[in-house]
């Protein structure tokens, strides 16, 4: 399984392949990726690959991902041509009507990707107070919550429990199941 | 003498290490008691993890950032002079500035292990160059270790100790930056215990870098590098190993680092069985028969490494090899994935095909989307301060240094930018170019953070006091050295292992200690002050011939400090669109809206500093307070 997770610096893209990792660790699995840190992590586009399985390399090659999670919707376009002709896109979307490009359609039809889109800005502000630092959590929840990823809601539960500081624990439970409600059966 | 004796307890478990924290992990269970670094990306996490590490494992280590990588890397070589194993941390520019130091002590024989990790970033990702320090390791005749990730980057330290012991040599670790910030699953172990006494021996001779020594020491350490080439021929098959095809070979790939295990996976997934792949782990001094026989047994041969031909400079013929002379390979830039797999597949003779989808371009071009450039946070000091210094002096020269305040080119505050230091350095060099024209001067004012001032900062200014330089530097002091994460330096005063308090050295000080006679503290939201200070400082400046320092100063955003939110929005009927804000302040938090022609406020990133209320020429940017 190849994941490449995009977002904006700041928007802590890297909690969702730590929540990843430790379902990995748990199933005996082995793992392998690659995370941004320094000059870009200021407000610039950043990416992180995660892979689970027999993997040498810490990067996803083009075209290969399995799963691209978007913390932005202009990075997903960006990068999606990450993802393999299957592969599922979980995006956050701010700007709903940019998502009707033709182009853009034409793409994702001829690479047969399917998208999950997921208003998360909305949700937080309606349910979070506006704190959009869950968005991270949020997005991990969403992704359980469609099916992508080959995780059960149960593992992401208890990964995302026991990688909480206890500030945030009871927080962080209800961010994650609003993101898992957010995309359940869609 | 170094005993070693038996493993304490053996502790046996896993866990996701980013590889910086492995390299960490391994510095601790491999009994290093001095660990020395200046913080750098791609090696930052390294020191603080040590520190954790042997918090938690109950080791003696003394953990210490140095102010820059020369005091860190002569802190950590002296240790060695004692029979202590000690450890020097830093990025690959972080060497030119140790370079003084690593050059003279290479010559020296040691006493106990030392070893220098130096983490190299090609891309370069953030680093001012994409220099290869394995070259660094041949130029100082030193041995290199080129990990292909996070477990073998964790045992390379355990044998670059040792290795260090026997032939009593420093050594280098080179992790690249996708080594570094790979995540990957790792086996942790305990301390290996040893006995390490200090013991200084005086023998002037072998302590002292006089020319008397240097005719000893320099036919010993190439002595020591023919030794160490031998070992590295035959005794390190776990790091150097040559991975056959099941088939018949029509290519033969010679690797190293990170560069391994792109192929690998590549070939991987290509289903390919007629490549032969050889992995050296250890550059430099490379073993040269084990890879010439290797491209003797191959009609076909390419070189991967990043950045620079270290081991193709090796060869004592590199003429049928495929690699930087004949400019198969690209000469910049990081060999990611897709561009490995151009490389693999033109060498085999075939067509490249990686074009940029055309939907998938047009829908960027349509939808105006480009990459995001870094930008300065939300609330930082420095925005607020690059837009006083502006504003306050808007015909003057603005050098600059390395820091998050180099973002400050977004605000066209940021006219040159050399190294850590040279902003000082670079005012100097104007205002000698000046005075020598003759020209009417224009103000030189400069900015520097306060790690950036400790680093190498203070000779400048020194030197800018003696000479009479004219000049204002502007210190942004966000008690924090935040570009690299939030290391505390000497301006905070906190160290790294628990309970471990250092001593905070004021900068104001400093700045006076070193003959600066103009030293002024303004906050730096305070916008309306910020200008006033720096016009007067260039006053001062331009009548006395010497140099004034202005030091801003607020938290750092990554500090999360509470303080005042003053939510704003822009009043649509003021805004006149034309994008003063954008242009001078440049924040997340404010944006153009295209299709209305007025600046907005982005509530996903505003945290509602307020500054931008002095921003706008019109006033259109108000307090929401009672609204
Ligand atoms: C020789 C060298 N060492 C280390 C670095 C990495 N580095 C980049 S900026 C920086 C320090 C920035 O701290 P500061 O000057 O306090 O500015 P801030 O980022 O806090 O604004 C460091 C250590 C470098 N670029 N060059």
């Amino acid at each position: 399984m190849q994941y490449v997770i995009v977002g904006i610096g700041g928007q802590g893209i890297l909690f969702s392949s730590k929540v990843l990792g430790k379902i990995a660790l748990s199933r005996g699995e082995s793992v392998m990726g690659s995370e941004v840190h320094g000059m870009a992590q200021r407000g610039g586009s950043v990416i992180s690959h995660f892979k689970i399985g027999q993997y040498k390399s810490p990067l996803v090659k083009a075209g290969e991902a399995d799963a691209l999670l978007a913390f932005d919707q202009n990075e997903a376009v960006r990068n999606l041509h990450f993802l393999r002709n299957g592969g599922s896109l979980i995006v956050n979307v701010h700007d709903a009507a940019a998502l009707g490009n033709e182009h853009l359609k034409a793409y994702i039809r001829e690479h047969d990707i399917r998208v999950y889109p997921l208003e998360g800005y909305e949700l937080l502000k309606k349910h979070m107070n506006g704190n959009f630092l869950f968005l991270n959590v949020l997005i991990v929840g969403a992704m359980c919550g469609a099916g992508v990823g080959n995780v059960s809601y149960e593992e992401v539960r208890n990964a995302v429990r026991e990688l909480s500081p206890a500030k945030f624990a009871d927080a962080n439970m209800k961010v994650l199941e609003l993101g898992y409600e957010a995309l359940k059966g869609v | 003498m170094i005993l070693e004796m038996e493993v304490a307890k053996t502790v046996s478990t896993r866990a996701i290490l980013l590889g910086n924290e492995a390299i960490a992990r391994g510095v601790v269970e491999a009994g290093c008691l001095v660990a020395a670094a200046y913080p750098g990306t791609p090696s930052s996490e390294i020191l603080p993890a040590i520190a954790g590490y042997a918090d938690e494992l109950g080791a003696k280590t003394v953990v210490e950032w140095g102010v820059n990588e020369k005091v860190a890397f002569e802190m950590a070589v002296s240790a060695a002079f004692t029979g202590v194993r000690s450890c020097a941390v830093m990025k690959q520019v972080g060497l030119n500035v140790a370079a003084d130091p690593f050059m003279s002590a290479a010559h020296f024989d040691l006493r106990s292990g030392m070893l220098l990790i130096c983490a190299d970033d090609p891309g370069p990702h953030s680093s001012q160059t994409e220099q290869d320090s394995r070259f660094f390791a041949m130029f100082a005749k030193i041995p290199c270790f080129d990990p292909c990730d996070a477990v073998e980057a964790k045992a390379m330290v355990f044998d670059a100790f040792d290795l260090s012991e026997k032939h009593n040599i420093i050594t280098m670790l080179r992790p690249s930056v996708r080594v570094d910030h790979c995540r990957q699953d790792v086996e942790l172990g305990d301390i290996i215990a040893r006995d390490q006494g200090f013991r200084f021996e005086k023998d002037p001779l072998r302590w002292t870098c006089l020319p008397a020594g240097v005719k000893i020491n320099h036919p010993k350490l190439n002595a020591k590098n023919d030794a160490i080439r031998e070992e590295f021929e035959t005794d390190y098959a776990r790091y150097n190993y040559e991975v056959k095809a099941s088939g018949q070979a029509k290519l033969g790939v010679i690797t190293s680092g990170v560069q391994f295990s792109v192929v690998m996976d590549i070939l991987k997934s290509w289903k390919r069985n007629d490549i032969d792949v050889l992995k050296i782990g250890t550059p430099y001094p490379l073993p040269v028969r084990m890879v010439t026989d290797f491209i003797d047994r191959h009609e076909n041969v390419l070189i991967l490494e990043e950045t620079y031909p270290v081991m193709e400079m090796q060869l004592p013929d590199r003429t049928k090899v495929q690699g930087r002379w004949n400019k198969i390979v690209p000469g910049a830039g990081e060999l990611l994935p897709e561009v490995v797999e151009g490389l693999l597949v033109k060498v085999l003779g075939g067509q490249e095909t990686v074009t940029a989808d055309a939907n998938l371009k047009a829908a960027l071009e349509e939808l105006r989307i480009t990459p995001r450039k870094p930008m300065l946070c939300p609330g930082c000091p420095h925005r607020a301060s690059f837009f006083s210094i502006r504003q306050s002096l808007p015909a003057a020269i603005n050098p600059s240094d390395i820091g998050c305040y180099t973002l400050g080119i977004n605000q066209k505050g940021v006219d040159a930018v050399i190294d850590m230091g040279a902003s000082v350095t670079i005012s100097s060099g104007f205002f000698m170019a000046q005075k020598a024209s003759g020209m009417d001067a224009k103000p030189i004012v400069a900015t520097i953070g306060d790690s950036t001032f400790f680093h190498m900062g203070i000779p400048g200014l020194v030197s800018a006091v003696y000479n009479r330089h004219a000049l204002v530097l502007a210190i942004l002091d966000n008690g924090i050295t935040a570009m690299t994460g939030g290391q505390a330096n000497p301006a905070v005063g906190d160290k790294l292992r628990k309970g471990d308090k250092g001593a905070v050295v004021d900068i104001e000080g400093v700045c006076r200690g070193c003959g600066v006679s103009f030293v002024k503290t303004v906050k730096a939201y305070d916008v309306k002050a910020g200008k006033d200070v720096i016009k007067e400082a260039w006053e001062h400046a331009k009548a006395n011939q010497t140099p004034a320092v202005v030091i801003f100063r607020h938290p750092c955003m990554l500090l999360r400090q509470k303080q005042d939110t003053i939510p704003v929005r822009v009043n649509h009927d003021a805004c006149v669109g034309c994008k003063f804000c954008i242009n001078f302040f440049n924040c997340p938090g404010l944006v153009f809206d295209e299709a209305k022609k007025k600046a907005v406020i982005d509530e996903r990133f505003c945290v509602s500093c307020g500054v931008c209320r002095n921003v706008c020429p019109h006033g259109a940017i108000v307090s929401t307070e009672g609204e």
